[in-house]
């Protein structure tokens, strides 16, 4: 046991304290950095703030409308200017100065006729402001409570009869969790995966096979490579949390939506502990792969196959939504490389029976177990042939003794 | 009690015949010499006896009884392919593979500190084990093996890419360990090392045991009739009992007749008042004896 975790430690410092690992984890919070930076910068260019021009005969457009628009950054209250005539507010939209005006028709309270003017495009901005003053203004007379309220629409509370789940239309957050769940998950596959992959091959690599076999046992010596890269994999993911936590905290104060995100807690406990053994089957298959061939480039392709089972649910994603527990649904999630994705979509559309997780649970922790076996003798075996490659077959016939 | 204990042992693969029916014992105290041409089946002997391979039938004992992880962590391997994780630096390579062998983490350190000034790499051990010279990441291999102390140490061509400084203390430190009681398996083609080292030996070609016993039976038993003459002045050609005189090395290889005797020969050459610088009776060397031996086999099994 002492030298499996002695494994995970040098596998875990001899990324974490490279180079390249700081700059790959830093990287990606910078990049998304930048690309926000990008987009306001683009918001500040391309929104139009110059003014909308009205003509109101009839006094419809109160000021009180106005003072009532709320805007944001991407999204800012254009100023309002009133013209006396039709000819004013042309002059002024063809010398630019405003970039629309409305005519409300002289009987708007009866006929609600009016006309917007523009040249060129009307952007969504102003359109939106438009349509908000006019609205606001026709109620404002008349009184009515919670008139903002009435004008954000109805929120629905879908419940089941037995009362096992509900769910309110506003919660949007449960859809797309799977979403990011999944990608979460692949994410620490890949970039563990892809660690894993190299540290097997680099072992050929190296030729330091016949050492560590006559040191460890290899299922010692895979076991610990595998949960030392997927604290690798986990390590990178923790920082990335960090950041996309920071980032919303900071995005929450301008955002609104991003302050409601409420998950359920058994929601993501059992993703997680569906994703772990999960991930350590999916490493252990790129181990025996990595054992298998004998440079990293080809290990690299190869590996890029195992992500088509693994986001085989997405592909599916309409059938979960019409059919949770269906049996494709069902297969899905059964199946080791698909099971936490396809699971957990299914945890957010139904109520999957606490025998179908335990069982599913059963499965994965069975086949991981099978594939690390599988990875230190697919190890053992490559490690007599150098250069060579060698067949599934093999791995199962009894030239090896020991592992 | 011997260390290393092989009956019988023999393992195919596919149509090859890698090792064929090798039988022999190590002792504490002795460094053994397992030798053979290239592709002779060493390799796959020294992965049977560590439990790398399983033999196809016989059976090896190590330290009294089949292989065990425990048993794994008293032996010192240095394989014949060479290998260390050319990425991290010398000290926690090595310091790693130490603690692979069950070693604690402060007597690893100062052991291979140690190691690492006697190799004269310690002004390195910061460096990645990339950037080494290759005779310096072959003395840092021969740190990893020795490093736990190990009762048996296998080492395949301990001397390739070391310079004649560091063959020697390779040598020194072998000898050393010898007299410690270890038990040292050597695999080498550099005869002139054996000679120096090994107690005793065993020769395979293709697969089977061809020589095996001490470096003197040996050599006994391939020694010829020849004596290695030195002399200011040309032999005479019709010395009795002398067959033929050979040019040998800047000297004279005198072939004697069965019935002769050096002394005999050695008694005529004073008695003509030949003036010798040196008399030698000519025992073969194991390069020598090596390539007789073997060429000797090839027409058999080939």
């Amino acid at each position: 046991m002492d030298k499996f975790w002695q494994i995970v430690k040098h596998e875990y410092t001899k990324h974490v304290f490279n180079k390249r690992f700081i700059w790959t984890v830093l990287g990606m919070p910078l990049a998304i950095i930048g690309m926000i930076g990008l987009v306001l910068l683009i918001g500040l260019f391309v929104v139009d703030r110059s003014p909308i021009g009205y003509v109101d005969p009839a006094g419809v457009i109160t000021p009180e409308a106005i003072n009532q628009l709320e805007g944001n950054f991407f999204e800012p209250v254009l100023p309002m200017l009133a013209f006396e005539t039709q000819e004013e507010a042309d002059a002024q939209l063809r010398k630019d100065e405003i970039q629309a005006y409305i005519v409300l028709a002289a009987d708007f309270e009866a006929s609600r006729d009016a006309r917007v003017y523009y040249t060129g495009n009307l952007g969504s901005e102003a359109n939106g402001q438009i349509y908000q003053v006019l609205q606001s203004s026709s109620f404002s007379d008349k009184n009515i409570p919670n008139l903002t309220r009435i004008n954000e629409g109805t929120n629905y509370l879908l419940q089941a009869a037995d009362g096992s789940r509900q769910m309110r239309n506003d919660e949007w957050a449960n859809f797309v969790l799977p979403f990011v769940m999944g990608i979460v998950f692949m994410i620490v596959v890949m970039t563990s995966g892809g660690y894993l992959l190299q540290a097997v091959v680099e072992e050929k690599e190296n030729r330091t096979m016949e050492i560590m076999v006559t040191s460890v046992s290899p299922m010692q010596l895979m076991a610990g490579k595998i949960v030392g890269n997927l604290a690798v994999g986990l390590t990178q993911l923790l920082i990335w949390v960090l950041f996309l936590w920071l980032g919303l905290t900071i995005a929450g104060k301008f955002f609104p939506f991003a302050a409601h995100l409420n998950l359920s807690s058994e929601y993501m406990l059992i993703s997680i502990a569906l994703m772990l053994p999960a991930f350590v089957f999916v490493a252990a298959m790129m181990a025996t792969l990595g054992a298998t061939v004998t440079e990293s480039r080809e290990a690299q392709q190869v590996s890029g196959l195992f992500t088509l089972p693994v986001m085989l649910p997405y592909y599916f994603f309409s059938t979960f939504l019409t059919n949770p527990n269906g049996p494709i649904a069902r297969f899905l999630s059964y199946f080791p490389m698909s099971a936490p994705l396809a699971t957990t979509i299914r945890m957010a559309f139904t109520v999957v029976p606490t025998w179908e997780i335990l069982m599913i649970f059963g499965i994965l922790i069975v086949f991981s177990i099978f594939t690390v076996w599988l990875a230190g003798r697919a190890f053992r075996l490559g490690m007599l042939s150098y250069g060579k490659k060698i067949s599934f077959r093999q791995i199962f016939k009894k030239e090896v003794s020991r592992v | 009690m011997s260390i290393i204990q092989v009956n019988q042992i023999s393992k195919r693969f596919g149509s090859t015949q890698a090792v064929n029916d090798v039988s022999f014992e190590v002792q504490p105290g002795e460094i053994f010499g397992l030798l053979g041409p290239n592709g002779a089946g060493k390799t796959t002997a020294i992965r049977i006896i560590l439990d790398i391979f399983k033999a196809d039938s016989g059976s090896v004992s190590v330290f009294g009884g089949p292989m065990t992880s425990e048993k794994l962590n008293r032996i010192g391997y240095l394989p014949e392919e060479r290998g260390l994780y050319q990425d991290v630096p010398v000290d926690r390579c090595l310091n790693f593979l130490a603690l692979l062998k069950g070693m604690e983490k402060a007597k690893a350190e100062a052991r291979i500190t140690e190691f690492l000034k006697r190799f004269d790499l310690y002004e390195a051990h910061k460096k990645k084990v990339k950037e080494l010279s290759k005779g310096m990441q072959q003395k840092a291999q021969l740190i990893a093996t020795l490093v736990h102390d190990p009762d048996l140490v296998i080492i395949d061509e301990p001397f390739s890419a070391l310079d004649p400084v560091n063959t020697q203390m390779v040598k020194d430190l072998l000898i050393e360990e010898r007299n410690k009681g270890k038990c040292i398996v050597m695999c080498t083609h550099q005869m002139a090392q054996v000679e120096q080292l090994c107690d005793r030996l065993i020769l395979i070609d293709h697969g089977s045991v061809v020589l095996s016993g001490s470096l003197a039976d040996i050599r006994r038993q391939f020694a010829s009739r020849d004596v290695l003459v030195r002399s200011e002045t040309t032999l005479p050609q019709d010395l009795a009992g002398v067959q033929a005189i050979e040019a040998h090395n800047g000297r004279v290889k005198l072939v004697l007749s069965e019935e002769t005797t050096p002394q005999q020969v050695l008694a005529e050459l004073v008695q003509r008042g030949i003036m010798l610088e040196e008399f030698e009776i000519a025992v073969p060397s194991l390069d020598e004896i090596f390539i007789k031996v073997v060429s000797r086999e090839e027409p058999d099994n080939g």
